[in-house]
This record gives structure tokens, C-alpha cells and sequence, in this order.
């Protein structure tokens, strides 16, 4: 049996050219089919999406949207239901991910999205959410109204389960239409979550799509890049600045480029009785999503002169790696992932020639790998798939500064400090370009209505319309009570 | 032995045509043995992974340095300083660092090039008038596919042979004169360049609505490929150009796959159909590993080249590339480089990074 991924309202499934995709883990096969639409097909389903949303959506109150959407959720957190139970079978067979590891990800992930924790996702960006229901009094004087676009084009990739439904709960949350493009790495969550919609609410299923086209097909691209009025896209800046570049310069894009995360381990943290469980959070960060996320920590600043050494903690790390090993066993790496493991491995141990202190642990045959410095090393990705450097500094204080010239690819730093180093830490990291502090073990699961990349993820996406005072003022003289 | 003894073995086992496993083993540890002596970086490489000399059966087991090893060390059996020449590697750099592999001599090269190059590319042919799409030995001293090129030029092409590149780029005044040259004698010739400068020919014939169609015999040489180039071809529409703008059959168009970090050259008998099969010469000799562990896969499982090429004696023989591959009876398809794998995710890459942080 073929899976069906895409979800297209309004179009007949017979008149749409499906293609197959083929996963084959571990002998184990299977295929989905996904819609690649025409030219004429695209524009005809923006045209529908962008009039519904305007006539619908629009009109809707933001509480109503939230609450289908929290159904919607809820019968993705129900393990009796089909949905649910079609995400615990296929998505691991498709992405390579532990199921367990799959399965407890997307409870985690799936409760940030709550009615009360959307709610609050509305109130970090807009201190009074009604203005996205109605013109609201502005404190400068008269009143605005913000405005989410009627046709968002998500472009997403990537294969970490249920990414995409972050950007296209944002899309609804602002009543914009969505059409997103799925990649053929993960197709079928972000379809899945349409066709939920759609049934709860048939209406407000007629406000959104999901689509596909093989990555680098740029005519299928340009087909919605066209018809949209805000384009989010993300993937490789190479990616992103084609997508840029062939967005018509009236459209907004809004782009989110991959990252490097990584950890700091202050001596503090570093007690006989503490460090084990600091480690164990450390390999937790590492081993989910085998470091797939922008969020996924690269490499560890480990802090000299606490009871544990730097080079103790690496070992720590390396011991958690390969229990973590037995639970959630590692995804088979194609041969280009395990070539990339292989030199960023073979590079560490060319390194560990020189230098009498560095090592790398762990076997050519382990599902993982710790490299060990006492160097003054800069910033550089690991090889991914659980591979990742310590680094021994004498002091956390000296890290903002070596990382400050990777400004444009910082993210997440998970933390391990007492309060006031923490405190002083977060103001040093952000100057530099940090945009999230979490603590150890929560670098992959950041908290709802966080800021991606530090932007505002509603905000970006409205347009906000002024009525000013003097407009006011003006109407008054022909009002019929005029004096 | 002493470097001049490995020297002329080498030379004598090069002239020796057709030699089996019993007889390449033997010099492979003979040769690997002198490098483990005298390359200490290479020994200490070796050591790690607990190989030595002594415990070495066959030419399999030999340690495969990454090809990525050139820059972080200098893996030379003789004085760095006394090389006759140093060839460098080019393409992505790791801070800028550029691989060095030093030649205590180039006779070796130079022999290994010459007998190859006769066997797989002039075939029937003793000279060919040639014409090279590359910058000369003397612009590019530290190029080895420049010294290749001119080794081409000077012990196969006839009177007439040329660069067809000066100082602005490719010359294609020339290029368009020689081409017409040879259409109007009806004698064979060669043309012979990195795919990229064919690419750009063939852009600029397109723009200027010219074809040529080159006499019976005639035949093409690319080499590189197009990674990191501004524009990708696809294989067949790669040598569907070529024939239709040169004239010259796909299976008179041949592909050389070398790097700097060997002494020998591989070829494939013309590029009819896509991947082609490619091969050496006897002196080296490919395996397809899980470039994880370093363990040889079954025949027909898609892995990572490794070359234990004996004529690269001085660095070391056998090298990890980062060129995937499928091994067949008669060769092995080369399904171009490994890309270091970008995130499946939204986290960054190796690869990604370097490029990105050096703008």
C-alpha cells in the first residue's frame, strides 16, 4: 500500500500528477505519493486559497482558530487515533529516527501547541491580541488592525517529524491562506495536520495546502512564489538565496538558514555528585534528532578547575553516548552522512597527532563519536549523527568572544551555570548573536512561542493597517451630529 | 630499500605489462613499509590504528590516509625541502590551507602518466595534433594536471600542438582557427582540457551558432568535472554536447579521473553511456569501503573510493578519497563526490560552514 502525502482542496485527486517516493530502511520499503501540480493547477489553488481567506478566515476571532487547531492537536496526541497512529508507524520508517525517539518527540513537541499554550504564542508578539480580530486603540493615538496575508508560502525541509507545522500554525494564527511545500525527506506531517483541520473545521480546511515538487525544480517554485503575498523558506543559504532572488520584489521572504548550537559547562556543574546528570542532559541534546536541528548542539565549552576535568566531562559524555545507543539506537547513515562523519572523525585524530592532550573517543564502529581539546578552537559544525567536541577553556567568560565572528550562524547555547554566571553569561552571548539560552537537555525542545532565530514569528508575518487620528478627527466635521 | 631502489622497481614493474594480486602485494608492502619508515606523520597515522609493517598481509590492509590528511600534514618520505616539485591540491580549502604532495623526483610521474595516457587515450594513435584548454606548466607550476597536460603535449602531440589559453583565459580565436584547420585537413585531433573550459567553449559556440565537425579518429579529453563551478552539467547532456558541437562520438570522448594526491591516472574507453566504467593501469588499484570503518564492501554496494596507487611512492600509496563508487568486474563507476553530506535538518554542516565563513 502506497501512502498518499499533500493535501489539496478543491482538486480532484484523479486530475493531479502523483509521484512516488520510495524509502527503503533496512529493507524495509515503502512508497508515498505526493501531487506535483501544474502551473495552472498552482495558480488556480492560490486564487481559491487567497478568496477564502479573505472572505472566511479573515472574519474568524483568533480564539476560534486556536481552538480548532487544539482539537486538531489532540487527535495527534491520541494514540487511538488514526492520525496518531499512522505518525508512530510511518514517520520512523521514512526518517530513519528511532520510533521511540519519534514517538516521545512528538508528544513534546505536539504539547507546545495546546489552546493555552497558543494563547500564549499570540501574546508574546502582540500585547493585545485582539488586534488581529479587529481595529484596536494604538497608544500613540487612533487604531490599527494587523493583517496576516491571504496566500503564505512555506517552503520547508528538512526530516525532523513535525517541523513545518510550527511555520503553518503561525500562518493560521494570523488567519493567512498557506500553501506549504513539503520535502521529500518528511512529507506526510504537515498532510496529515491539513486533513485534520479539514475535517474539524471543512472551512477553514479550504484556507490551507500542502504541496510538493522534487527540491531544485524551479519552475514548479516560481509557479508559487508568483501567487504568494509572504514566502517563509527555509533550508541552505545557497537554497535560500535562490528563492530570494526569484521572489517578486513586492512579496516579503522571510528566510531561516541552518545554524550551529552548542553547549557551555561551567565548573560549577562540575561536582562528582552533579556532573554525571549534566552529561547524561548533554548526550540527550546530541542524540535527539541526531543533531538534525538548528537547536542540536555541535560542540561543548567545558569549564577547567570544577572537580570533574574537561577531559573527565568528554568521557562522561561519550559513556551516555553509547547508553543512549541501547535506547535509541542511531538512524543508518547513507554513505554521503557517514562520509562526513568519517572526516570530521579522521580530521580530529590528524589533529590529536600534534597535540599531546586531544583525543577522539569512541570507536570507528560506534553509532557515535567525542572528540576531546585542550586547543584554542574556534567554532566549527561536528560531523553530525553524534558526533561532537568538547572543549576545555579555562573560563566561560572567554567563549562569547571566540564565537562572535560566527554571528550570522549562531542559535541555541544549553547552559550548565550557577544563577549569576548564567546571568552574566546570556548578556555577554546575546551581544554577540545568541538568540536562545535553554538549559542542557532542552536545546532541541525549545519552550512554546519562543522566537525563532530571535524574530518575531506572528509579527513578521502581518502587515498592520492605521486608521490616525486625524482621520478621526476629520470624520467628525461631517459627522450628522455635526454642529 | 632506498629511495632509489624503490625508484627503479617501480620503473621496471611499470614497464611490466599485466601483473596479477601475488605480484602488486608485495611491492605494496615493500613500498608501504618505506613509508611507514620514513613519513613519521604516516607512521603515527598507521600506529593508532594498529597496523604496521609487520602485521600487513596484503595490499588491502594497507592504511588509507584521507585525502583531507595533505593539509593538516606533510606526509613526504624525503626532505620537504629537496622536492623536485611540489603539486597542490585546489577546490575547498580548510583555512585556506591548500594540500602539498612533494616529489623527490618526477620520473615515476612522468612514467606512469606517459604509459597510461598511450594505452588509454592515443590507443592507435602514435601523435595527434592537440590542443590544450589550460594554462601552461610554467602559469601553473603547482598545478599537476598542468604538468599533465604538458606532458600530453610534448611526448604525443605532432607539430602544430598548442595551448589554446593565454593570459585573458581561452583563446578562442585560436580554439575556432585550429578546429576549422582540422575539419579542412581531415586529420585526426585531440582536444584536451578540464571539463569546465569545455563548458565554456561550447557556451560561447552556442552564442555564435558554430559547430564544427571534427575529422574520423578525433577525440576529446576532459577531466574534473564540474563541482564548485557556477554552472552543473549533467554527464549526458554533457557529452551529448560535446558530440554535437565537436563532431566527436561519445565513445571517442574520454574522461580522466586523477587528483593530486596520486601519480596515476584513471581512464574510462569513452563515455557512450553514463556513469562510465573507469580503470588504471596495473600499478594501481581501487576498493569500495564504508568510509567509516574502513572495511571493503561487496561487489556492486555503493561506498567510498580508496586507491593504493604504488607510483605515489613518496607520499603515501593508499589514499581515502571522498569520491563514491561502485565496484564492477572490469572498473569501477565513479558516482562523483560524497558531498560531506549536508543535515537532513535545519543544523550546518562541514561543508556548508567553510563556505559560508569564508564568504
Amino acid at each position: 500500500m502506497a501512502l498518499r502525502a499533500g493535501y489539496l482542496p478543491g482538486i480532484n485527486a484523479n486530475d493531479v500528477e502523483w509521484q512516488t517516493l520510495t524509502y527503503d530502511r533496512d529493507g524495509q520499503a515503502i512508497e508515498v505519493l505526493v501531487p506535483l501540480l501544474s502551473d495552472e493547477q498552482m495558480k488556480d489553488l492560490s486564487g481559491r486559497i487567497k478568496e477564502v481567506s479573505r472572505q472566511h478566515l479573515k472574519s474568524m476571532a483568533v480564539s476560534d482558530i486556536t481552538a480548532t487547531i487544539d482539537a486538531a492537536i489532540a487527535r495527534l496526541l491520541d494514540r487511538n487515533d488514526t492520525y496518531r497512529q499512522q505518525a508512530e508507524e510511518y514517520l520512523p520508517l521514512i526518517t530513519g529516527y528511532d520510533a521511540e525517539m519519534v514517538r516521545l518527540g512528538l508528544t513534546g513537541y505536539l504539547k507546545t501547541f495546546r489552546q493555552s499554550e497558543l494563547r500564549r504564542f499570540v501574546a508574546e508578539d502582540f500585547v493585545n491580541p485582539k488586534i488581529l480580530d479587529e481595529f484596536q486603540p494604538l497608544p500613540k493615538g487612533g487604531y490599527g488592525r494587523a493583517y496576516g496575508p491571504d496566500l503564505l508560502a512555506h517552503i520547508w525541509a528538512g526530516n525532523v517529524p513535525g517541523l513545518p507545522l510550527w511555520s503553518l500554525i503561525s500562518g493560521l494564527l494570523v488567519k493567512a491562506g498557506n500553501i506549504g511545500k513539503v520535502p521529500s525527506t518528511e512529507p506526510l506531517m504537515a498532510s496529515w495536520f491539513a486533513h485534520i483541520i479539514a475535517e474539524i473545521d471543512p472551512k477553514l480546511g479550504q484556507c490551507l495546502a500542502v504541496v510538493w515538487w522534487k527540491g531544485g525544480d524551479v519552475d514548479r517554485e516560481q509557479a508559487l512564489l508568483n501567487q504568494a503575498d509572504l514566502v517563509m523558506a527555509y533550508g541552505n543559504n545557497d537554497t535560500l538565496h535562490q528563492i530570494r532572488d526569484r521572489t517578486p520584489i513586492t512579496t516579503r521572504c522571510l528566510t531561516y538558514s541552518h545554524k550551529v548550537s552548542f553547549g557551555m559547562v561551567s565548573k560549577a556543574a562540575l561536582d562528582t555528585g552533579k556532573a554525571w546528570e549534566v552529561a547524561h542532559q548533554a548526550a540527550y541534546d546530541i542524540v535527539r534528532y541526531d543533531q538534525q536541528g538548528c537547536y542540536s548542539p555541535h560542540l561543548f565549552f567545558v569549564e577547567q578547575g570544577g572537580a570533574v576535568t574537561p577531559q573527565e566531562f568528554a568521557q562522561y559524555i561519550a559513556n551516555e553516548l553509547d547508553c543512549f545507543e541501547e535506547k535509541f539506537p542511531r538512524r543508518s547513515l547513507s554513505i554521503e552522512e557517514a562520509s562526513g562523519v568519517a572526516a570530521w572523525r579522521q580530521s580530529e585524530e590528524m589533529k590529536s597527532f600534534f597535540a599531546e592532550n586531544n583525543a577522539v573517543m569512541g570507536d570507528a564502529n560506534d553509532a557515535w563519536s567525542v572528540a576531546y581539546s585542550e586547543a584554542e578552537e574556534d567554532l566549527a559544525p561536528s560531523g553530525l549523527n553524534r558526533t561532537a567536541k568538547v572543549i576545555s577553556v579555562k573560563q566561560l567568560d572567554d567563549v562569547p568572544a571566540r564565537i562572535a565572528p560566527y554571528k550570522a550562524f549562531l542559535q541555541t547555547v544549553g547552559i550548565a551555570a550557577a544563577p549569576e554566571e548564567l546571568q552574566r553569561l546570556a548578556g555577554m552571548l546575546g551581544a554577540v548573536g545568541v538568540t536562545r539560552i535553554s538549559a542542557l537537555e532542552h536545546m532541541t525542545a525549545p519552550e512554546a512561542g519562543w522566537h525563532h532565530d530571535g524574530r518575531f514569528n506572528l509579527l513578521d508575518l502581518v502587515t498592520m493597517t492605521e486608521v490616525e487620528r486625524s482621520a478621526e478627527t476629520a470624520a467628525e466635521a461631517f459627522s450628522d451630529y455635526v454642529d | 630499500m632506498t629511495e632509489a631502489q624503490i625508484i627503479k622497481t617501480l620503473l621496471d614493474f611499470i614497464a611490466a605489462d599485466g601483473t596479477t594480486d601475488d605480484e602488486f602485494s608485495p611491492l605494496a608492502l615493500e613500498i608501504f613499509a618505506y613509508q611507514f619508515e620514513n613519513n613519521i606523520p604516516y607512521q603515527r597515522f598507521c600506529r593508532q590504528r594498529e597496523k604496521t609493517p609487520r602485521t600487513m598481509q596484503s595490499w588491502r590492509n594497507i592504511p588509507a590516509v584521507p585525502i583531507n590528511g595533505y593539509k593538516d600534514l606533510t606526509l613526504s618520505c624525503c626532505d620537504p625541502e629537496a622536492a623536485e616539485r611540489i603539486f597542490m591540491t585546489s577546490g575547498t580549502t580548510k583555512n585556506g590551507v591548500r594540500g602539498k604532495c612533494h616529489h623527490p623526483t618526477l620520473s615515476v610521474y612522468d612514467t606512469s602518466m606517459i604509459t597510461a595516457f598511450r594505452q588509454r587515450f592515443m590507443q592507435e594513435h602514435t601523435k595527434l595534433r592537440m590542443g590544450i584548454l589550460f594554462p601552461t606548466e610554467q602559469t601553473m607550476p603547482n598545478s599537476s594536471l598542468a604538468h599533465y597536460l604538458a606532458l600530453a603535449l610534448n611526448e604525443f602531440g605532432s607539430d602544430g600542438s598548442r595551448y589554446l589559453f593565454n593570459d585573458d583565459g581561452l583563446d578562442h580565436e585560436q580554439l575556432f582557427a585550429e578546429l576549422d584547420r582540422a575539419e579542412q585537413t581531415g586529420k585526426p585531433y585531440a582536444l584536451l582540457g578540464a571539463s569546465f573550459s569545455f563548458v565554456h567553449v561550447m557556451d560561447k559556440m552556442s552564442h555564435l551558432g558554430k559547430t564544427v565537425s571534427l575529422p574520423e579518429g578525433s577525440r576529446i579529453l576532459d577531466t574534473g568535472g564540474f563541482k564548485g563551478q557556477s554552472r552543473e552539467l549533467e554527464l549526458n547532456e554533457f557529452y551529448d554536447l560535446l558530440e554535437a558541437r565537436f563532431g566527436v562520438p561519445r565513445d571517442h570522448c574520454i574522461n580522466m579521473y586523477g587528483m593530486t594526491e596520486l601519480s596515476t591516472e584513471f581512464y574510462d574507453w569513452g563515455n557512450a553511456t553514463c556513469p562510465s566504467v573507469k580503470s588504471g593501469p596495473h600499478w594501481i588499484r581501487s576498493q569500495i569501503v564504508n568510509p567509516l570503518t574502513g572495511e571493503e564492501l561487496p561487489k556492486g554496494d555503493k561506498g567510498i573510493l580508496v586507491h593504493c596507487d604504488l607510483a605515489h611512492f613518496n607520499c603515501v600509496s593508499s589514499i581515502l578519497t571522498e569520491d563514491a563508487g561502485i565496484e564492477l568486474d572490469d572498473g569501477f563507476l565513479l558516482l562523483g563526490r560524497a558531498e560531506g553530506a549536508e543535515a537532513k535538518g535545519c543544523s550546518m554542516a562541514v561543508d556548508e560552514f567553510l563556505k559560508a565563513a569564508q564568504g
